[in-house]
């Protein structure tokens, strides 16, 4: 051991004998933070090797390519076939209807062929063969459905159904797709069929929402990534997505990586708010050592050896602190395996993630020093000559000017690893910031409230002088409380109020302004037949109606979407296919912000109008050119105008909106917004027009809202309880500083009954002391906790902000109750001390 | 300004000339030190009594290194101290002084060898231990050396002290009250333990006292009043 290390370990050793009493505080606060973070890091890492591990079985093969609108091919399907095993899966959304039509239900179509699956198998109930299943029998198919569908319509297994103009006979419950993966944007039960059985429901039109899925599964020893850039060379125009292994379910990963973001987030809050329980701690251990630190100069200890010894106590401590919250966040992949395995549709590999381990460590330790380094640098300022006076006092002030660049530099390590350990950098360094600019805050308001104490006056009531002197006292731990706890109430105060603004946004903002219904699949020729079944129903109040096709980007200013940057928040423009309109007139609910809009009338070379967000993070301006590929057709036109569309009206709107002259000739679907005054008539306008037209497909708007307010419920109350994490930081904080401060209670408290208190008004002093902290702490935390959920909601969000008083006052009541409860329990134990001992000691 | 001259004509062990000390406090200058000079002889002791918030203490501070004067020069053990930053006053502390305070101030979670083999550590002695359990030794601990201060009496928490602080063989000694804490009986073989280790190491002692056997066992007793010299007893001349 370096001779610099050996002497200061030793000394460090010896300062360690009374175990870690003491530092309870010190310990929870850096286990909690660093489980919390190992917790959620394990956890991703967990699902994302999940992901990888079952990726074949959710991609269906080795590489899924998506058509949209039209089928492969027969060239396209010879070349697939020949690359190894082919499986066609058709999906879109439809309606099933009960034979009697008292029921229907928008479902999710999917009809497979002969060799689906490829990987895996589908569990059914009864537990039949998939083939026997769907194949025809007396000349009806079978189908089976996910038991939602079956309740929803009430059926039994044996009974028939409709699905467009086929009828159908459900055979068995689909208990397990192996290709399905959570998919947030579907609002109807599965439904399966034979590939045979679909042309018989006349589902199958021009310009329907349908997809084309060809799966393959590539023969042995095939280059993967060498056979698809191959296959790009082959057919450069066939306008296929293509998905492979790395990108298997892309929608979930984003899904896994946001949470894990946010999370991670959460996590390291509640390690900040951890560390000023660590602070805390490390300035009353090291207040406490002051005649040992005097005592050890006046030997000949010099000051760096002081420092080295009492920061090798803190590293020891942080390490076991950090240890702890590893073992922790070691087994959360067990948990979660329990909690939420069965909902996952991949195996949760249970085991333990080193590296995201060895981050939360990092955050540990780098924490313990950032909160640690200035009372350090504070106590190698002791003197030996203290020992002289008749009472060793603590060093107060800054430590020297080595010791708070020292701070800084952690901090500053603190705030990068934070950013580069995060998935999306510039939201992790707002978040920095932010954290930066709450703390400087907190501390702020703990200073505010000292001062507003101690200019209060000399009140008439004595125990509330008293209180209101202990809030300012030398020493008070009203700044360190009110920092740790107002932050955590902070967060919770946030996302409490952000979660009501979405849930209110969802549950009646839309509603409001939502149509009753979206229909899409109509087949041009429909749309007068649509309009009059619609418009029979009295209670409709307005019929919108607009052509659709789908295509995707393929080049942006001439460089392939493929190679085009783009900005992580639009590079789901890229992605996949969406949805185009042309239009002579703008859409209602968006705004021209650049460029200008075409005539009515124009007939000249192709344009097309851009959401503005879109087109900004495309690096997209007026005069550039999009190549947009629709239906394997590369359609190349120039950007005449951006818009800001408003998406929360809820009306018909499109990212990408042609001039008229482009896209009348492409195969197309139209669809339609119905209003009704009355919800009591949805029913009837959906039966009309799925009776009339069963190839047209209802998408009622309060079954999406309800669906998507059972998401929203599920994730809050999961987000709530991650912030609540951080309310427990604070909450030991607290916990420390009613702790640390029990010495001087039991003082206090002994002093007051010897000169004639009673135990009652003793404790309504350090009710009215720790009330008033936690009443004015909640003040602050709810101002700021509804300035950020306000820039949240309108910013992010770009949504009306309403207050929810209701939040604000549980989260007072909650601050309150905390700081009360905590306040009794150390005076309750501090009234308990018989005054003799203390006084003989005097 | 006073000024005593020591009875050795060699370099003294303590030096003082012109020491000034002015501190300031909230409600003004207060000179604590008024122009003192002393020399202390190698090997003597010197008793130093006075009233409380005479500046007794505060010249003990000087002669030790723990407080820097306002005015005038300091030379200990040969030494000249102004102008040492606080390491290096600490490095001399641990080569050539010892200290006994009145409340023993022992490190309470080390043992009394380990409190003893302190200053050795310091100086990087291999042998640290084994020449702290025969200090102990020779204050009539040995039996003790692994218990800890709160499991010590008083009388023995002064002797562990008085180990530690002749642990390194000082060249010079400074006790603050050594038995202020300690009633007569304890407080006596303490003195006798204390100037029997002066006389066997050669070592220099400078006593802060109230205890007027302890001035009496003194070369010389020094009276501080309002920060000066104000007289001097000799033991050679009361003899």
């Amino acid at each position: 051991m370096p001779p610099a290390l050996s002497l200061p370990l030793r000394l460090a050793r010896r300062e360690l004998r009374t175990g870690f009493k003491g530092f309870r505080i010190f310990l929870a606060c850096l286990a909690l933070g660093v489980a919390a973070i190992a917790a959620v890091g394990s956890v991703s890492s967990a699902m994302m090797a999940g992901l990888e591990g079952d990726a074949r079985r959710l991609l269906g093969g080795d590489v899924d390519l998506r058509l949209t609108h039209q089928e492969a091919s027969d060239e396209q399907r010879a070349y697939l076939a020949a690359s190894g095993t082919l499986s066609e899966v058709v999906a879109m959304r439809a309606m099933a209807r009960r034979v009697d039509g008292e029921a229907r239900s928008l479902v999710e179509l999917k009809a497979v062929d002969g060799a689906y699956p490829l990987i895996g198998s589908v569990e059914l109930n009864p537990a039949i063969d998939l083939e026997a299943a769907l194949t025809e029998r007396d000349g009806v198919f079978g189908t089976v459905v996910e038991s939602a569908l079956a309740l929803r319509l009430d059926l039994s297994v044996g009974d028939r159904l409709l699905l467009g103009d086929a009828t159908l006979e459900l055979r068995a419950i689909l208990e397990r797709e192996p290709d399905r993966v959570v998919n947030f944007a579907n609002f109807g039960p599965r439904l399966l069929v034979a590939e045979a059985a679909l042309p018989a429901t006349g589902l199958v039109q021009l310009g329907s929402l349908i997809r084309y899925h060809y799966r393959v599964v590539l023969a042995p020893g095939t280059d993967r990534e060498a056979w698809i850039e191959g296959l790009s060379e082959r057919f450069p125009d066939a306008g296929w997505r293509s998905r492979s292994l790395e990108n298997a379910a892309p929608g979930f990963e984003t899904f896994i990586d946001r949470t894990t973001l946010f999370l991670s987030l959460v996590g390291l809050t509640s390690l900040l708010v951890g560390g000023v329980g660590v602070a805390m701690a490390v300035k009353a251990y090291l207040d406490g050592k002051t005649t040992t630190i005097a005592t050890l100069k006046c030997l000949g200890a010099p000051s760096a050896l002081i420092f080295r010894t009492y920061l090798l106590v803190v590293l020891i401590l942080a390490a076991a602190g950090t240890v702890l919250g590893l073992l922790v966040g070691a087994m959360a992949p067990m948990a979660a395996g329990a909690l939420v395995g069965p909902m996952l549709p991949f195996d949760l590999p249970v085991r333990v993630y080193p590296l995201p381990l060895l981050v939360a460590a990092a955050y540990g330790l780098l924490t313990a020093l950032a909160f640690s380094l200035w009372a350090l640098g504070r106590a190698g300022q002791v003197k030996a000559a203290a020992l002289f006076r008749a009472v060793v006092a603590p060093t107060a002030g800054r430590p020297s000017t080595v010791f708070i660049v020292a701070t800084a530099v952690a901090v500053a390590l603190l705030a990068t690893l934070a950013v580069t350990t995060a998935p999306d950098r510039g939201f992790a360094g707002w978040f920095v910031a932010g954290a930066g600019a709450a703390f400087a805050l907190f501390m702020a308001a703990g200073w505010l409230i000292m001062t507003a104490a101690r200019l209060s006056g000399r009140p008439r009531d004595p125990e509330l002088r008293i209180a209101l002197a202990n809030l300012h006292r030398p020493g008070a731990p009203t700044p360190g409380v009110v920092l740790a706890l107002g932050l955590g109430l902070t967060v919770l105060v946030a996302v409490a109020l952000i979660q009501a603004n979405l849930s209110r946004q969802v549950t009646e903002r839309i509603p409001e302004q939502a149509p009753a219904f979206f229909f899409i699949d109509i087949q041009p020729d429909q749309e007068q037949r649509f309009r009059e079944l619609v418009t029979s129903v009295p209670e409709v109040t307005e019929v919108l109606t607009t052509p659709m096709v789908r295509g995707r980007i393929a080049a942006v200013k001439g460089v392939d979407a493929e190679n085009v940057t783009v900005a992580p928040d639009s590079a789901w423009a890229l992605r996949g296919d969406r949805g185009l309109t042309y239009s002579a007139t703008p859409p209602t609910g968006s705004e021209i912000t650049a460029g200008e809009w075409w005539p009515a009338d124009y007939a000249g070379p192709p344009l097309v109008s851009f959401d503005e967000r879109i087109a900004r993070d495309l690096g997209l301006g007026i005069g550039d050119s999009v190549t947009l590929n629709v239906l394997g057709r590369p359609i190349t036109a120039t950007v005449a105008n951006l818009r800001r569309i408003d998406w929360s009206t809820m009306s018909m709107n499109f990212t990408f909106v042609f001039a008229p002259g482009t896209l009348e000739a492409a195969p197309h679907s139209i669809i339609a917004t119905v209003r009704i005054a009355d919800p009591a008539a949805e029913a009837l306008v959906q039966r009309r027009v799925t009776d009339a037209l069963p190839n047209v497909t209802a998408i009622r708007v309060k079954d999406a809202v309800e669906a998507a307010d059972r998401i929203l419920r599920a994730v809050s109350t999961a987000v709530r309880a991650t912030a609540a994490i951080t309310l427990v930081a604070g909450t030991l904080v607290l916990a420390g500083a009613v702790a640390a401060g029990h010495a001087r209670r039991v003082r206090d408290a002994v002093i007051m009954k010897v000169l004639g208190a009673t135990r009652g008004r003793i404790l309504k002093t350090y009710a009215l002391e720790y009330g008033i902290l936690g009443l004015a702490t909640a003040g602050v935390a709810a101002l700021v906790g509804t300035a950020a959920a306000f820039a949240v909601v309108t910013r992010v969000m770009r949504a009306d902000f309403a207050l929810a008083p209701e939040v604000v006052a549980a989260v007072a009541v909650v601050a309150t109750a905390v700081t009360l409860t905590f306040g009794f329990v150390g005076t309750w134990r501090a009234l308990g001390q018989r005054p003799g001992p203390l006084l003989r000691n005097e | 300004m006073t000024s005593l001259d020591g009875p050795d004509a060699l370099e003294p062990m303590i030096r003082l000339a012109g020491v000034t000390l002015k501190l300031r406090s909230a409600a003004g200058e207060v000179n604590v030190l008024r122009g003192v000079d002393l020399q202390v002889a190698a090997g003597e002791a010197v008793g130093l009594v006075g009233p409380s918030g005479a500046g007794k203490s505060t010249l003990m501070m000087i002669a030790a290194g723990l407080e820097t004067p306002t005015e005038g020069s300091v030379r200990v053990a040969g030494r000249d101290l102004t102008g040492l930053d606080e390491d290096a006053l600490a490095r001399f502390r641990r080569d050539n002084v010892g200290i006994v305070f009145q409340a023993f101030r022992l490190v309470p979670t080390m043992s009394a060898l380990e409190n003893v083999a302190i200053p050795l550590e310091l100086a990087g002695r291999r042998d640290a231990f084994e020449a702290a359990e025969a200090a102990l030794g020779r204050v009539g601990l040995a039996a003790r050396v692994g218990h800890y201060p709160d499991q010590l009496s008083g009388g023995e928490q002064q002797r562990v002290a008085i180990a530690r602080a002749f642990v390194a063989s000082p060249r010079l000694l400074l006790a603050d009250e050594p038995t202020g804490n300690l009633d007569g009986r304890t407080g006596e073989s303490i003195i006798d333990l204390l100037f029997g280790l002066a006389r066997d190491q050669g070592t220099t002692l400078l006593l802060i006292t109230h205890d007027t056997v302890l001035a009496g066992r003194c070369d010389r007793v020094l009276h501080i009043a309002d920060g000066r010299i104000v007289g001097h007893d000799s033991r050679m001349a009361a003899e």
